[in-house]
């Protein structure tokens, strides 16, 4: 894991969305959520792009 | 097989007006084509609160321009509930985008300052019910047929419904619901001519509710008993209120950090988004974009108004 974090900005509407996000099980806290959405975002991302090419 | 519905009142308004009708919840109201190509405005309240009316904003934002066959005509914020729901919709050519035409519009297009038009036929038909021409609401207009071109500008088609097409309407809640007889007739919205339409009011059957979905009761459907003022203004001027204070929701708006740390693979990944320049300028900035944007697509309830750049 990188020593140097990532700093987002949010505000406590955001965070109470992340933390919504949180309680119902899709993480186990708000780092692993922010981590599975950029995951998930960067694989669709990339299909999308595969399919693009085809 | 279900009951047919028992008919209730059944008329025809001719051109140039529009008719007030009460309905009661389980009650369906049938527009129908005479003799086809006619544009139908529509407004629609609460029976009970005439404050409580359709706001085609809110239903063109939950269907989208051309609302049809299972969609809801909603009420205006800070009510939002289906008022009425569309159970059948033969033509399917609904337009929740241009809003009713006005004396002033014929007198501004065309220099004719006496005209049909379908603010001052709904005022004259609500006023059977005590309502102003100030009480008129953006209409939701069944039969026509309209489109945005390539540059973002609306246009009006040439009218499709034919002889017999109707758009069917059951009441949610109790409802004063008033059609009326578009009064363009120098505009493409009923093809160059006005003709009649056909009112039926029913009893729903069963078969009509079990096509209707139930809906969750929100907090934020809120209703006079929820508001700080709970009368309804009675003058037109407006005055400063000496002892008012301000109780904006959510405020101030605190902004913080929350640090997320990435491994290796995670931190190439964002890199590479960054380096897209589609989706901010710093890598925070990228992964909270990132994250809103997946959030959306994977746990937003209704239309997500969303297209990730």
């Amino acid at each position: 894991m990188s020593e140097e974090a990532v700093k987002v900005r949010l505000n406590q509407q955001q965070l109470e969305l992340v933390d919504h996000t949180v309680e119902r099980g899709e993480a186990s806290d708000r780092e692993a959520l922010f981590r599975r959405a950029l995951r998930e975002f960067w694989q669709a991302q990339s299909e999308a792009s595969t399919k693009d090419r085809r | 097989m279900s009951a047919p519905r028992r008919v209730r009142e059944e008329i025809v308004i001719e051109p140039g007006t529009g008719k007030g009708l009460p309905l009661r919840r389980g009650q369906v109201l049938r527009i129908e084509q005479v003799a086809g190509r006619q544009c139908a405005d529509f407004n629609c309240f609460n029976l009970h609160d005439y404050k409580e009316y359709l706001h085609t904003g809110r239903t063109r934002h939950m269907h989208g321009l051309h609302p049809t066959r299972g969609d809801f005509l909603w009420s205006a914020p800070p009510r939002e509930r289906p008022m009425m729901a569309i159970l059948e919709d033969t033509c399917g050519t609904n337009d929740a985008l241009y809003p009713r035409c006005s004396a002033f519009l014929f007198e501004y297009h065309y220099g004719l300052a006496v005209h049909t038009n379908c603010h001052d036929i709904q005022a004259e038909a609500q006023r059977e019910f005590g309502l102003t021409p100030d009480d008129v609401h953006d209409s939701l207009n069944f039969f026509m047929h309209t489109g945005v071109d390539a540059n973002g500008r609306p246009f009006i088609a040439d009218n499709r419904a034919r002889p017999g097409d109707y758009v069917e309407l059951l009441a949610l809640i109790d409802v004063l619901a008033v059609p009326n007889v578009c009064g363009a007739d120098v505009m493409a919205t009923s093809n160059f001519e006005l003709k009649p339409l056909r009112l039926v009011v029913s009893d729903a059957s069963e078969a009509d509710w079990a096509g209707i979905p139930s809906m969750p009761r929100y907090r934020n459907q809120r209703t006079p008993a929820d508001f700080k003022i709970k009368e309804i203004k009675a003058d037109r001027a407006l005055r400063r209120d000496p002892s008012y204070t301000p109780q904006f929701v959510n405020v101030p708006v605190a902004v913080s950090e929350v640090d997320i740390r990435l491994d290796a693979d995670e931190r190439e990944m964002l890199a590479r988004l960054v380096a897209t320049g589609r989706f901010g300028g710093t890598d925070g900035e990228v992964l909270r974009h990132v994250f809103f944007s997946w959030w959306i697509g994977k746990f937003m309830h209704g239309p997500k108004h969303f297209r990730s750049s």
